[in-house]
């Protein structure tokens, strides 16, 4: 049974705007050097679902999480302009090359260190690797009930609710709190902050925690700690396209380049 | 009391220097741009002139926002099947300033990042509504309903300035003194364009403007062409009354033209479009009946402070030095209990290179915009080329001869191009 003054934490990642992103020609890398870096767009989701249930329930009290470099403060502070009451980055130099398993030990390791939570909020997964492993490994690390892929979720007499998106249709679940919670892409649109909650979240800035902070050893996290080994990488390389002008009194030899390269059938008798 | 000492509305050249040059003389200042990051939204051809960066970032030249450093300027006039250019190189660019090519969504970005570790609070993705006004005074900004409060208010929201029409303080601008901007960013190799464009090393940049005289219903235009480091940023600026009198006329169609051109078209060949903008450009000088008032002071081309001649366009060097003279402005009235009131502002702008080149140079935009320019030099000057460098076993002529008889083939526009070149003479 939870009281009305709710604890909600929400897990975001900073992730390069995948509209930006484009693949290196040359070496089929993704090169994120020319893409700015947004909130994952799930995590916008997840946060505004926190926010919701505060609208609901003005007692609740919401901490939103990352763990990343020192520029994903802008994220966080994005998300404390939008209502988030508390802000905290967990960076470290030792966290570099983490794979979804550290990452998932490092936040809860940082949730535990908080202390009281009743719901954690986290995206189905990040547009930069699509793993959808680190909301549910938090979970497991915490060894509390969890709701994936949740497009909906309210508080009850004490209980959680969350709507979960299946193939043939919805199904409603009830859990005892500390939950956590999957929110899907697109499942609400995340409200905008004014001028006034901007300079009020600057004004209070987020809090920095490092390793040392969260209690783990340098060898469970970053590369070191994850067992994911990427063997090798092959890029899918793009058909070449081709190009050709037609005016509008060339219509004919239009139809007949579409018919003799395969891509048009003329019908008929 | 109010919450800041200023509010600077707009995170361009203007607003970014004005905060970087206020925050580092802990001024306690707030810079608001509608873009995420900062600046995002602004587009401009992207040659900065000058040196006037240098006041608010010593070492700006060493950094590596700047694309190349323009030693090679070009001016043309481009007919359907002709090109005629001056094509100006020269090392005494050392000595004499003349500019460097920038990509403006990384340029502003990394400006607002100036201002930010100059102490400056930088609040990103939001959009001011207005200027907050109390008895005739700014005392703030508006967002959403709410007030957010300052001693002071600097308008640098730029050529589309929403801001100072809702608040009153410029009129919504006529089709004369605006034209439309559109641009592509276009990706090739850094050794491809050092070699293409003739540079002497892979720093080293050339830009040019044209005249489009070609295009299609004889749609006024002028083109430009930038060398960054490993892309080419190409546009054209285009007559606002042309594009409304002319509804078959699309920005990206002239653009398109403008690239097809067979002079253009191997400059670009093989490069790939990586970002494609268009934005309104400020045209005939200054265009607010006054810069300050109780409150408040307007900077950069929210103020019309851009200069375009034909030869040269230019607005960033313009934008620096009025956000910077804003700042110090403010300055000097601040803890003297002195009102708020920016007449200095006025005077201290009077004195620098940009209210004197607003002054100098006000209606050149009748020229610029002319059909003389856009039409007449360009065909009797391709006249007169053909004619000399041609050679079809007649005697050869003078060339007064060749220029006269040129001219007389286009007699229609005569008395035009009296009259034009007298005022290009008197402006230029």
């Amino acid at each position: 049974m939870i009281e009305m003054a709710l604890e909600i934490i929400v897990m975001i990642k900073q992730v390069p705007d995948s509209s930006e992103v484009v693949i290196d020609p040359v070496t089929f890398t993704l090169n994120r050097g020319a893409a700015r870096n947004v909130i994952n767009p799930a995590d916008e989701n997840a946060v505004e679902q926190a926010l919701r249930i505060k609208d609901k329930n003005p007692d609740t009290h919401i901490t939103v999480i990352t763990m990343g470099p020192p520029f994903a403060e802008s994220a966080l502070l994005d998300c404390m302009a939008r209502g988030v009451d508390r802000g905290i980055l967990v960076t470290d130099r030792a966290f570099a090359g983490a794979d979804t398993y550290p990452t998932g030990l490092t936040l809860a390791a940082t949730i535990t260190k908080i202390g009281k939570f009743d719901i954690i909020f986290a995206g189905e997964e990040s547009t930069d690797s699509s793993t959808g492993h680190v909301g549910p490994g938090v979970a497991e690390f915490l060894g509390i009930e969890q709701a994936s892929y949740t497009s909906n979720s309210w508080v009850e007499d004490g209980k959680v609710y969350a709507e979960r998106q299946l193939e043939d249709g919805v199904e409603t679940v009830r859990m005892e709190p500390p939950c956590l919670i999957t929110v899907l892409t697109n499942s609400n649109i995340p409200r905008n902050a004014t001028l006034r909650m901007k300079i009020d979240a600057m004004k209070r800035g987020i809090e920095t925690w490092t390793l040392n902070d969260i209690g783990l050893k340098p060898e469970w996290v970053g590369l070191k700690g994850s067992p994911t080994i990427v063997k090798s990488m092959k890029s899918i390389q793009e058909k070449k396209r081709e190009g050709k002008k037609f005016t509008p009194d060339q219509m004919d030899d239009f139809v007949n380049e579409l018919v003799s390269k395969g891509i048009l059938k003329l019908g008929g008798e | 009391m109010s919450e800041f000492d200023v509010i600077v509305v707009g995170a361009g050249p203007a607003g970014a220097s004005a905060a970087i040059r206020l925050a580092s003389n802990k001024v306690n200042v707030l810079l608001v741009d509608r873009a995420d990051p900062p600046g995002s939204k602004n587009v401009s051809g992207g040659v900065l002139w000058g040196d006037s960066l240098g006041q608010v970032i010593p070492d700006w030249e060493k950094s590596n926002m700047l694309e190349r450093y323009v030693e090679a300027k070009g001016v043309t006039f481009l007919t359907k099947d002709s090109k005629i250019s001056i094509d100006f190189r020269s090392k005494k660019f050392g000595e004499y300033k003349s500019g460097y090519t920038v990509l403006r969504t990384k340029f502003d970005a990394w400006l607002a990042k100036k201002a930010k570790d100059a102490g400056a609070m930088v609040a990103s993705g939001v959009t001011v509504d207005k200027i907050a006004m109390k008895d005739g005074k700014a005392i703030g900004v508006e967002q959403a309903g709410e007030t957010i409060t300052s001693d002071a208010v600097i308008l640098a929201e730029g050529a589309n300035s929403r801001i100072a029409y809702d608040s009153g303080l410029k009129k919504k601008p006529t089709d004369e003194k605006i034209a439309l901007g559109v641009k592509e960013v276009i990706k090739l190799p850094e050794k491809t364009i050092t070699e293409r464009f003739n540079l002497t090393s892979p720093k080293m940049g050339f830009a040019s403007e044209y005249v489009l005289g070609f295009l299609d219903g004889g749609v006024k235009a002028g083109g430009f062409l930038y060398t960054n480091k490993e892309s080419i940023s190409i546009g054209a600026v285009i007559s606002m009354g042309d594009l409304r009198k002319n509804n078959q006329t699309y920005s990206f169609n002239v653009i398109e033209q403008f690239k097809d051109h067979p002079f253009i078209a191997p400059l670009i060949q093989d490069g790939r479009v990586e970002e494609y903008s268009a934005h309104l450009v400020p045209e005939g000088g200054m265009s607010v009946d006054s810069v300050y008032g109780n409150g408040y002071m307007i900077a950069g081309d929210t103020a019309g402070f851009t200069f375009s001649n034909g030869l040269v366009l230019q607005g960033m060097n313009y934008a620096i030095v009025s956000g910077i003279v804003a700042a110090d402005s403010f300055m000097e009235k601040k803890g003297k209990g002195s009102d708020m009131n920016f007449a200095n502002y006025g005077e201290n702008l009077a004195k620098t290179f940009v209210m004197k080149d607003m002054k100098n140079f006000s209606g050149i935009d009748r020229v610029t915009w002319s059909e003389t320019i856009h039409n007449t030099i360009p065909a009797i000057a391709e006249d007169a080329m053909l004619n000399i460098f041609s050679e079809d076993g007649n005697p050869k002529k003078h060339l007064s001869q060749i220029v006269l008889s040129s001219a007389l083939k286009h007699k229609d526009k005569r008395k035009d191009l009296a009259v034009d070149l007298y005022r290009m003479i008197r402006r230029l």
